[in-house]
C-alpha cells in the first residue's frame, strides 16, 4: 500500500506528511505477516511430541496462544477497515454446519486439551446454511476465546434451524456475563472502552459481521444471555 | 451429535505417492508447508518446491502434479494468479489436480474472477495442519462429486450433464449450491433461457444470491430488456458490492444504453474493489478513451499492461489502446515507444498488420503524410497476401482507418461496409465506423454509407426467409448462400440459413450436403454468439431430420 500526500482542505496547502491511515494499515499488514511466520514456526515446534517434556512447554503454549490472539485482533481490525470502506469481499457460501463446527473444534483442540476444557458440538449432519465462512469462523472463534477464559471446564456449541433462522449458540459453565453487559444488549457497537480490560473489539466485530448477513429484508443478530444448557454464558448468533 | 475435538482425525484423502508442488517466495514458508504435508502423509521425495512463478511453470511442464499449493503474492515476476492462468491455459494441470491458493487475507479474486481460471480453494494465513487438511479433504470430495458432470461437459454432451446434475441434486445437499449454479450455466449454454430464468427465479425466491441475480440479468440482457437488467444489477450492488461481475455486466448494459459516462463510473468503482484484473482495466481504458477521459484511460491501460506483462493472457489490444491515448494526448513519441513494446512482446506475424496500421495513423496525426502513405501501401500489400475473411473485427477497423486517411479509400470503404454487413444490428459498431469516417473528414458520406449498407444487409438477411414464405424454396436456398458469402460472421444470416434449409428439406426432401451445410452454419453462429435461443431450437429440428 502506497503513501499518499495529505491535502489539507482548510488551508489548501498540500503537505508531504505521510497519510497516517495508510501507514497504520500497511504496518498492520506487515505485522500480521510476521506473526503468521511466527505462528507457523511455533505450531511446528509444538507438534513435536518431545516438546511436552520441555520445562518451557507451558510458556511456549502461552506464547502461541497470545500470538494467535494478536493475529486474530489484527485480522479483525483489517476486516473492519475493509467493511467500512465497503471493499471486503463478502462471500456467502452454502456451508455444512457439521463440517464447519468440527473444523473450528479442530482449530482449538490443542489449546483446549492444554487447558483441560472439553468442547462439544451439537449439530445435525443434514444442516446447511448460507454464510461467509471466514467471517463467521472469526465470530465463533471470538466466542470460544471468551468462553475459554471464563468457563469452568466445559463449552458447548449448538447449531440448529429455527423459524427460518440459523441459530448458533456458544455456551459455557462459567459464572455468566456480568449484569452490565446484558443490560444494553444492543449496543456492543458503542461499547469500546480503551481503558477497560476488554476493548470490545471482539463484540463490535461480531456485531458488524452478523449484521452484514442479510436475506430478503432480514438481517443477522447477536445476543448475549445467561443460562442455557449449563447455566453459564451464552453467545447467540442468529442468521437469516 | 457430539464430537470430541481431541479425536479429530484427518484425511480421507491419501497423499502418499501424490506429486505435490509448493510455490512460495519465502524459504521458511516452503519448509513449513512441506513439513505439514509430510505430517499429513505425503512423500518428501514426491514434493517439489520453487520460489518463483517462472520456476513453477518450468516444473509444471515436466511433472504432472496432483496437488499444488501456491502463494498468491510471489514478489517480482509472475503472480500466483498468473501461474494458475498459464498452467490452465497451457493444460499443464488436469481437471483432477487440486490447486490451493494461499493468501495473507481474503482476496477479492476469491469472490469472483473468471471461473475458468479459479483455483479450487483459497486458504488464509496462518495455514495450519488442520486448516490445510480440512480444505484438501473438502475439495477432494467436491472434485469427486463433479467429476462425471465435468466429463460430460468436456464432451459437449450437455443433456447428459444436465441429467447428472438433476440426479445429484436429488440427494447431495452439500453441493446443492454449486450444482444449481452448474445447471443454470448448462441451460444458458444450450440456449434454454426460459428454463434457466424459471430456475433462477425459484432460487432467488429463497435466497438473494449475487451470482443468481447476475445470471438472471444476463438472460434479460440477451432478451434486450436493458432497463430491467440495470434495475436488477443496481439492486444487487446496493446489497453486496463485492461480487465484481455485477459491475462488469452493469457497465456493459449502460454502454448499450448509450450512457458511457455512467458505465465508466461503474468500472472505476469495480477496479477499486478488485484492481488486479488486466481485462477489466483494459475495458475501463477503452471506455475512458471513448468519453475523452484521457488521463483515466492512460492510467487504466498502463495498469492493464503492468498486470499482464508476465501473463500468457496479455493482449495486443491493451497496447494499441494506449497508443491511441498517447496519440490523442499529442504524445506521439510515447505512442511510438508503446508500439515498440508491442512488437517486442508479441509474435511479430500475429500483430504485424495492426502495428502497421497503428504506426501509420501516428504518422498521419503528426502530419507526416508521406510516411503514413508509405505504411498504407505496405499494409495494402500484406493484406493482399492474406484472406480478408480471416481478419478479426478490430483488425479490419484499424486497417480500414489507415487506408481511409492515407491510402486506398475504396478498399477501406469495402472493409468498413463488410463490418457493417456482418453486424447490421449493432449500434455500437456503427458508431465506431462513423467515428472513423468523421476523422477522415467524411462525416456525411460516411453516415449515408452506413445507413445504405445496413439497409442492404437487412434485406439480404431476410430475403431467403421471405422467399420461403412465398414457396420459392430453390431461390431461398440460393439467396441464403449468397448472404452467407457476403456476411460470413452475421449471426442472424447463419441462423436464417439453417431455418431456410430446414424448410427446404421438410418440403422437398433432403439433398446430399444440405444438412451438413446447415449444421456448419449453426455451429458458426453459436461460436460467434453462444446461447442464442434459436440455435438450440434449430439444432433440435435439424437433428430430427437426419
Amino acid at each position: 500500500m502506497g503513501i499518499s500526500e495529505n491535502h489539507n482542505p482548510t488551508t489548501g496547502h498540500s503537505s508531504v506528511e505521510p497519510n497516517l491511515v495508510n501507514f497504520l494499515i500497511s504496518s498492520v499488514h506487515d505485522t500480521k505477516n510476521s506473526l503468521c511466520m511466527l505462528l507457523s514456526s511455533l505450531d511446528k515446534t509444538l507438534t513435536n511430541t518431545d516438546v511436552e517434556k520441555l520445562s518451557t512447554h507451558t510458556e511456549l503454549v502461552r506464547v502461541n496462544e497470545e500470538a494467535r490472539r494478536i493475529n486474530n485482533h489484527l485480522a479483525q481490525l483489517l476486516t473492519l477497515y475493509k467493511l467500512g470502506q465497503r471493499i471486503y469481499p463478502f462471500d456467502a457460501q452454502y456451508i455444512c454446519l457439521s463440517d464447519f463446527l468440527s473444523g473450528i473444534a479442530a482449530q482449538y483442540s490443542e489449546l483446549l486439551r492444554f487447558r483441560k476444557i472439553t468442547l462439544e458440538t451439537h449439530v445435525s449432519p443434514e444442516l446447511h446454511w448460507y454464510f461467509d465462512e471466514d467471517l463467521i469462523n472469526a465470530v465463533i472463534g471470538n466466542a470460544i476465546n471468551n468462553a475459554i477464559r471464563y468457563t469452568r471446564d466445559r463449552i458447548c456449541i449448538f447449531a440448529e434451524e429455527k423459524e427460518n433462522l440459523l441459530l448458533l449458540r456458544v455456551e459455557d459453565n462459567g459464572c455468566g456475563y456480568p449484569a452490565a453487559m446484558l443490560r444494553n444488549n444492543n449496543d456492543f457497537m458503542y461499547r469500546i472502552d480503551p481503558l477497560s480490560d476488554n476493548t470490545g473489539l471482539g463484540f463490535y466485530f461480531s456485531t458488524m459481521v452478523v449484521r452484514m448477513h442479510q436475506n430478503r429484508g432480514d438481517c443477522g443478530k447477536l445476543a448475549l444471555e445467561n443460562g442455557g444448557f449449563m447455566n453459564g454464558a451464552c453467545f447467540v448468533v442468529s442468521l437469516p | 451429535m457430539i464430537t470430541n475435538p481431541t479425536k479429530f482425525s484427518p484425511v480421507s484423502i491419501n497423499l502418499s505417492g501424490k506429486n505435490i508442488l509448493i510455490i512460495d517466495d519465502y524459504q521458511e514458508m516452503r519448509t513449513i508447508l512441506r513439513d505439514m504435508l509430510r505430517a499429513l502423509g505425503a512423500d518428501v521425495k514426491k514434493m517439489h518446491m520453487v520460489a518463483t512463478g517462472e520456476d513453477a511453470i518450468a516444473i509444471l511442464k515436466k511433472v504432472e502434479f496432483d496437488v499444488v499449493l501456491c502463494d498468491l503474492v510471489l514478489g517480482t515476476g509472475k503472480s500466483g494468479q498468473q501461474v494458475l492462468e498459464e498452467a490452465k491455459y497451457l493444460s499443464l494441470v488436469g481437471p483432477s489436480c487440486l490447486w490451493i491458493m494461499i493468501s495473507a487475507e481474503k482476496a477479492a479474486e476469491s469472490v469472483s474472477g473468471t471461473a475458468e481460471y479459479q483455483p479450487d480453494a483459497y486458504l488464509i494465513k496462518p495455514v495450519t495442519e488442520v486448516s490445510l487438511c480440512t480444505r484438501l479433504e473438502k475439495i477432494w470430495l467436491k472434485k469427486k462429486a463433479f467429476a462425471e458432470i465435468h466429463q460430460a461437459i468436456k464432451r459437449s454432451d450437455y443433456s447428459e450433464a444436465l441429467n447428472l446434475c438433476d440426479q445429484r441434486l436429488a440427494s447431495d445437499k452439500t453441493n446443492m449450491s454449486d450444482l444449481l449454479r452448474t445447471k443454470c450455466n448448462l441451460l444458458w449454454i444450450t440456449g434454454e433461457l426460459d428454463r434457466a430464468q424459471d430456475l433462477l427465479k425459484d432460487i432467488l425466491s429463497k435466497r438473494e444470491l449475487p451470482w443468481a441475480k447476475v445470471a438472471l440479468a444476463r438472460i434479460f440482457f440477451k432478451k434486450n430488456d436493458f432497463k430491467l437488467v440495470k434495475t436488477l444489477l443496481e439492486e444487487t450492488i446496493a446489497v453486496n458490492a463485492t461480487y465484481i461481475e455485477t459491475h462488469d455486466l452493469l457497465a456493459q448494459t449502460l454502454q448499450v444504453m448509450d450512457d458511457l459516462a455512467g458505465a465508466g463510473d461503474v468500472l472505476e468503482r469495480a477496479v477499486k474493489l478488485s484492481p488486479n484484473s488486466a481485462m477489466r482495466q483494459q475495458t475501463l481504458g477503452s471506455l475512458s478513451l471513448k468519453i475523452g477521459k484521457l488521463e483515466n484511460a492512460e492510467r487504466a491501460f498502463r495498469k492493464s499492461i503492468a498486470l499482464s506483462e508476465n501473463s500468457v493472457l496479455k493482449k495486443a489490444d491493451t497496447y494499441l489502446g494506449l497508443v491511441k491515448v498517447c496519440s490523442a494526448r499529442n504524445n506521439s513519441d510515447e505512442a511510438m515507444k508503446v508500439l515498440g513494446q508491442l512488437t517486442k512482446n508479441f509474435n511479430g506475424d500475429d500483430v504485424r498488420l495492426r502495428v502497421l496500421a497503428a504506426t501509420g495513423l501516428v504518422h498521419h496525426q503528426r502530419g507526416e503524410a508521406e510516411k503514413a502513405a508509405q505504411l498504407a501501401i505496405e499494409l495494402d500489400q500484406s493484406l493482399s497476401k492474406k484472406d480478408e475473411r480471416s481478419l478479426t473485427s478490430e483488425e479490419s477497423l484499424e486497417i480500414a482507418h489507415l487506408l481511409l486517411v492515407a491510402g486506398d479509400k475504396e478498399k477501406a470503404i469495402c472493409l468498413l461496409q463488410s463490418e457493417i454487413k456482418n453486424n447490421p444490428e449493432s449500434p455500437m459498431l456503427h458508431k465506431v465506423v462513423a467515428d472513423i469516417f468523421e476523422q477522415a473528414g467524411m462525416r456525411e458520406e460516411g453516415n449515408r454509407l452506413i445507413e445504405a449498407t445496413r439497409q442492404e444487409a437487412i434485406l439480404m438477411m431476410n430475403r431467403g426467409v421471405l422467399l420461403v414464405s412465398k414457396g420459392q424454396y430453390e431461390e431461398a436456398v440460393c439467396a441464403m448462400r449468397e448472404a452467407r458469402a457476403a456476411m460470413p460472421t452475421n449471426v442472424r444470416v447463419l441462423l436464417n440459413l439453417a431455418h431456410v434449409f430446414i424448410a427446404y428439406i421438410q418440403k422437398k426432401g433432403s439433398v446430399p450436403g444440405l444438412i451438413d451445410e446447415a449444421r456448419n452454419s449453426l455451429l458458426a453462429a453459436n461460436e460467434l454468439s453462444p446461447g442464442e435461443p434459436r440455435f438450440k431450437r434449430l439444432m433440435t429440428t435439424l437433428n430430427e431430420l437426419v
